[in-house]
């Protein structure tokens, strides 16, 4: 099936949001972009230990995500986890370190890119297992009920981990119990290297469904068609209305991990030129912007040159920053508890 | 600027790339973006762009060479000449090339260093079948410069580098280290381009490091024994329990002796019960276990004088005989000792605990000694040897110069080890009193 | 002292902790109306409702998961895994995700979490529901075990447990939920690594997990009656291990047996005995011996199912044949 026949939800295209909102949408995706492509490089060089997985080509959905999210609401991430990252609020630097396995990163280091986690910004982690964060998701909004509080939690994963019984286990209870939790499926159509449709029998929302979940499909490559929706789900969690699923459609650039360079045999170089040169999420909503009078080609020029000069310095600062002392290699096994309150009357 | 230009990381299971063209030329301005040159993989081509703009130099490698992931190949620079300093090879060689050149032998020219390759997982050498170029030649990257033997076959080696042959260090014939350095290209035509043998190299600069083990140190057993094995009395092993064997060493006991008797083993501690009541005059077999000991040490008196002197002053401490028992006692290095002092013509029995001086008293006067100390200081006699008595016996004799402390006893009642170090230590706290008890 | 059993001892730890922290909740098959088949829950969701006590579906994987998310966040969840054989079921997300958020976050995220599970044969359940799985989570650093051998130490482990910032496991001993034991009716609570000595004695040390203990404790009353003193001491966590107090015991006995429901093989008898060979080995006069469950699945057959754990009469001829110096074992 060519990308080509698939319609797509088309957003309103009626500003309704300000403009800094819009250019926020548009800095994210951007700088998304930048990171990816960086991190890329640092792998391409050698600089970089281990593989990581790019976001490029799918920034609208995190990003269109995010932006409906406060900055107590929680996700959770995939290993393909920089763009939620991004989108949900952290720093290059912190971030360029962590990838470098340096003591600045987000983990000092011990996480690296498959367990990148930003607990300030409600991120509550990467997960190098296919699903694994599931659970965890479902969980942060079983306590969002229990502890009164109105957050929401989206949690993120692709088409392929809709082959892993927890999600289904999951959604059973959160629908049970009308949990605030968005699961949010980024079908790039393809799980590791095979075909979304030789891994995933019949339909994707129709398991949601299943459970009377309501269940929705986005072109994920349209911010705003993203970001409306979104909006409109979180804000139904908040009212108990929980949970929902979203399909939506996108694609990866890059193979599945950065290593995977040769990828003609699962996918046709025509159809990754398609998705680049006429899907592209951030070439589509720049020319939105400046269709509405909302920037210039100058201004966005501008804009991205300071992104990707943002991005360069902050590669820079990881390199030469220092590595966590060898003495950290047996901290953090076990949380502390203070002893206060293991004692009676504590 | 300048920036590198490296063979790109290429896929999970490659570590080199074999560049199949290149679509710019050295001193080709370049934008962002444009293709460089193409490099093949285990799968397709796959082209590699300018991460900036300027202008392609300082290119080192050619079509058709396999270049390292990692390693620089070109640079794009501001003008057409190039940044004017060549890439910095010297730390991106190849990684199993570990070929350092070897500073000190001002003989080899300076040049591009061409390694023994990796010919195949089991092999860490090569034989240098032939070379197809002299010292001198001029030779291009592609060129072959010389044959290796693998457990296969014949494998043909290109140069690597354009350039001139300014040293082959290896002769036909010879082997090679994978990963050593074997020739060296030099970019001008060398003025005396060297031919040696691989015998000649010096010190192994370049033998591959050997893999930094970070095992950790076997743990150093536990408290100040050394356990060491009681005396061997055949080739036959004693098995006997880790605590019965510390003990048997604290006590002095020889575990041997037991086996001697046929006891059954493995040996446990009650086992000590028996060893240490076995009748002393077995042995009659004339093997060493009967021999005596009769060691001497001698030491100036001054220590000890002073030190009485000073106990009877601070601590009231008038009987200088109980300080030589505390010396004698705490000198076996046991938990508690019984000495006996003969000293004009009396004979007093203490208790020494431990280690410390203080823990002296006065022992029942139906205690068996450990250990008996003569007081001749004040007689005549200069040297003594009466032979093993029932107990060991130090005698402290007066010389011309201090004092001189002889041990004496049978085997049986101490291990040489035992009683070297009963003497050694009693001769030392006589020597210098303070220091020990401190 | 008053005496209450052990699954009313639980229940009163859940009880003093659900009333003192809000955030704590339990989850589980069959918690709430039920109580769980063990009734050990009785009258809770009575007091706290069904949004503190939540009955889940059969989702192990799942609510586990959901209890690392609620964990992770701000909740204190009380996981209810009916039987220690479903251990295997939550594997990745008790050791890949729960074990593990500290660390690989590099100390930001936490996840106090406890998994209140059982063990334990010789109740004619068969291969899948006799499991004494502790060995296959104390092996995994992250996680914490604890393993109550009486109804004392089930109240007293579990109210730290649920106030320790780390995931517990406790494994209680399914076959004691109705013994009796003398429990303080004042607040009180048992540190973990701190093991306790049940029984002094001078000839043998004789370490038992959970109900192990009482094996333990019956065979030194056998080897009294002969005169062999032993000391018995139950470790109460293993996970952390309270090495120091084992270590004095067996300087002083120079024997030491380890009892532990797990298979022998590769278990927690291995780890125990190993730690006392590398420390105390001066101080043996005989080799630490490891006595576990036999290496079989747990027949059903009570013939043969009461052939695979130990017994005071084995445990009291093993440790006769120490004292006497035997070899037990060929060189």
């Amino acid at each position: 099936m060519t990308p080509k026949t698939k319609t797509k939800t088309k957003a309103k295209t009626e500003p309704s949001l300000s403009k800094d909102e819009y250019l926020r949408m548009y800095t994210q995706m951007v700088r998304i972009r930048n990171f990816e492509d960086n991190a890329n490089q640092l792998y391409l060089s050698a600089k970089m230990p281990g593989l990581t997985h790019m976001y490029s080509g799918e920034e609208a959905v995190a990003v269109g995500i995010c932006e409906a999210l406060k900055d107590t609401d929680r996700i959770t991430s995939t290993h393909r986890g920089h763009g939620h990252c991004v989108a949900k609020g952290a720093n290059f630097n912190e971030m360029f370190c962590e990838l470098l396995g340096k003591k600045e990163g987000y983990c000092r280091g011990k996480g690296g890119s498959m367990h990148i986690a930003d607990q300030s910004h409600g991120n509550l982690g990467a997960n190098a297992i296919v699903g694994g964060s599931m659970g965890m998701a479902t969980g942060s909004a079983l306590r969002a009920k229990l502890l009164g509080k109105d957050d929401v939690t989206v949690c993120f994963f692709g088409d392929g981990a809709t082959a892993q019984g927890l999600l289904y286990e999951v959604m059973n209870m959160a629908a049970l119990w009308h949990l605030p939790v968005i699961y949010a499926c980024e079908n790039n159509g393809y799980s590791e290297y095979t075909k979304t449709e030789e891994i995933a029998a019949g339909s994707i929302t129709a398991r949601a469904e299943a459970f009377g979940i309501e269940a929705f499909k986005v072109d994920g490559q349209d911010v705003l068609a993203v970001n409306e929706l979104s909006r409109k789900l979180v804000e139904r969690c908040r009212n108990n209305e929980g949970p929902f699923f979203i399909e939506l459609k996108t694609y990866r650039y890059h193979g599945h991990h950065v290593g995977d360079i040769n990828r003609e045999y699962y996918r046709s170089k025509q159809e990754e030129a398609d998705w680049k040169d006429n899907r592209d999420p951030i070439i589509r909503f720049r020319g939105w912007l400046v269709e509405q009078g909302l920037a210039t080609e100058d201004e966005i020029e501008a804009l991205n040159d300071q992104i990707k000069e943002d991005a360069k310095k902050a590669v820079a600062y990881a390199e030469a920053a220092p590595y966590p002392d060898t003495s950290e290699v047996d901290m953090h096994v076990y949380a502390e508890t203070d002893p206060a309150t293991l004692r009676v009357g504590g | 600027m300048p920036l590198d230009v490296i063979m790109p990381a290429l896929g999970m299971a490659q570590d080199t790339g074999v560049i199949l063209t290149w679509h710019k030329s050295p001193g080709d301005p370049v934008s962002e973006g444009d293709a460089l040159f193409e490099v093949e993989t285990d799968k397709a081509a796959m082209e590699v762009e300018a991460q900036g703009s300027g202008y392609l130099t300082d290119v080192t490698a050619a079509a058709g060479d396999e270049v390292p992931v990692g390693k620089v190949l070109a640079r794009i620079s501001e003008t057409p000449e190039g940044g004017g300093t060549t890439p910095d090879t010297s730390d991106d060689q190849p990684k199993k090339s570990v070929g350092s050149e070897d500073q000190t032998d001002s003989a080899i020219p300076e040049g591009e260093e061409v390694i023994m390759p990796a010919l195949g997982m089991t092999q860490d050498v090569g034989l240098i079948v032939a070379w197809r170029k002299s010292p001198g030649d001029a030779v291009s990257a592609a060129d072959i410069l010389f044959e290796v033997e693998t457990d296969k076959s014949v494998v043909e080696v290109q140069a690597g580098h354009d350039g001139f042959v300014a040293a082959l260090l290896a002769e036909e014939g010879e082997e090679a280290p994978v990963g050593d350095v074997i020739a060296i290209i030099s970019r001008e035509k060398p003025e005396a381009p060297v031919s040696r043998s691989q015998r000649e190299r010096k010190a192994p600069t370049t033998a591959p490091p050997a893999p930094s083990t970070t095992k950790r140190p076997a743990p150093a057993p536990k408290g100040s024994l050394r356990p060491a094995k009681p005396a061997p009395s055949s080739d036959s092993r004693i098995l006997a329990s880790p605590k019965a064997r510390r003990l048997a060493l604290e006590r002095g006991l020889d575990l041997s002796l037991l086996a001697e008797q046929g006891h059954p083993q493995p040996y446990h501690v009650k086992d000590l019960e028996v060893l240490e009541n076995l009748p002393k005059a077995i042995a009659p077999q004339g093997s060493a276990m009967t021999a005596s000991r009769c060691i001497s040490a001698e030491v100036s008196s001054d220590g000890f004088e002073a030190f009485a002197a000073w106990a009877a002053k601070e601590t009231g401490l008038a009987d200088a005989s109980a300080l030589l028992a505390a010396f004698a006692g705490t000198s076996l290095g046991r938990e508690n000792t019984i000495v006996a002092l003969e000293a004009f013509g009396e004979t007093r029995l203490y208790k020494v605990r431990g280690r410390r001086l203080g823990n002296l008293t006065e022992a029942d006067s139906d205690t068996t000694p450990d250990v008996r100390l003569r007081d001749l200081r004040f007689g005549h006699l200069s040297s003594i040897q009466v032979g093993p008595e029932d107990t060991p016996v130090i005698s402290i004799l007066t010389t011309g110069t201090g004092l001189k402390l002889t041990l004496e006893c049978t085997a049986e009642q101490m291990n040489a080890s035992t009683a070297i170090n009963l003497l050694s230590d009693f001769a030392g706290r006589m020597e210098q009193p303070l220091r020990h008890l401190l | 002292m008053r005496e209450i059993t052990l699954s009313q001892a639980v229940n009163e730890a859940l009880v003093e902790e659900m009333r003192r922290d809000p955030t704590t909740f339990i989850l589980g098959e069959d918690v709430a109306e039920a109580g769980t088949p063990f009734k050990v829950l009785s009258g809770l969701v009575e007091e706290f409702g069904t949004e503190r006590v939540i009955d889940t579906p059969i989702s192990e994987p799942g609510f586990l998961g959901i209890a690392v998310g609620a964990a992770m966040t701000g909740a204190r969840p009380i996981v209810d895994l009916m039987f220690g054989d479903f251990i295997y079921l939550v594997m990745d997300q008790l050791c890949n995700q729960a074990a593990k958020q500290q660390y690989m976050s590099g100390g930001k995220l936490s996840v106090p979490m406890v998994v209140r599970t059982n063990l334990g044969a010789t109740r004619r359940s068969g291969a899948q529901h006799s499991q004494s799985l502790h060995a296959l989570v104390a092996h995994i650093p992250g996680l914490k075990v604890a393993m109550p051998s009486s109804a004392y130490e089930a109240k007293g482990l579990m109210k730290t447990a649920i106030r320790d910032n780390n995931p517990v496991v406790i494994f209680e001993d399914k076959l004691m939920y109705q013994d009796k034991a003398p429990v303080p009716e004042e607040e009180y609570l048992i540190p973990f690594g701190e093991a306790k000595i049940k029984r002094e004695g001078t000839d043998i040390t004789l370490i038992g997990t959970s109900s192990m203990v009482q094996v333990a404790e019956a065979a030194a009353r056998i080897l009294e009656a002969e005169g062999i003193s032993a000391e018995v001491i139950d470790p109460r966590t293993i996970v952390p291990l309270d090495e120091k107090t084992l270590l004095e015991s067996v300087r002083k006995t120079s024997r030491a047996i380890v009892i532990d429901e797990g298979h022998q093989n590769y278990g927690v008898t291995g780890e125990i005995a190993s730690r006392l060979n590398e420390k105390a080995f001066y101080y043996l006069d005989a080799p630490v011996l490891r006595m576990g469950a036999m290496d079989v699945p747990v027949p059903f057959s009570p013939v043969l199912e009461d052939l695979t754990v130990p017994t005071p009469e084995g445990v009291a001829a093993n440790a006769r044949r120490l004292c006497a110096g035997e070899m037990i074992h060929a060189a």
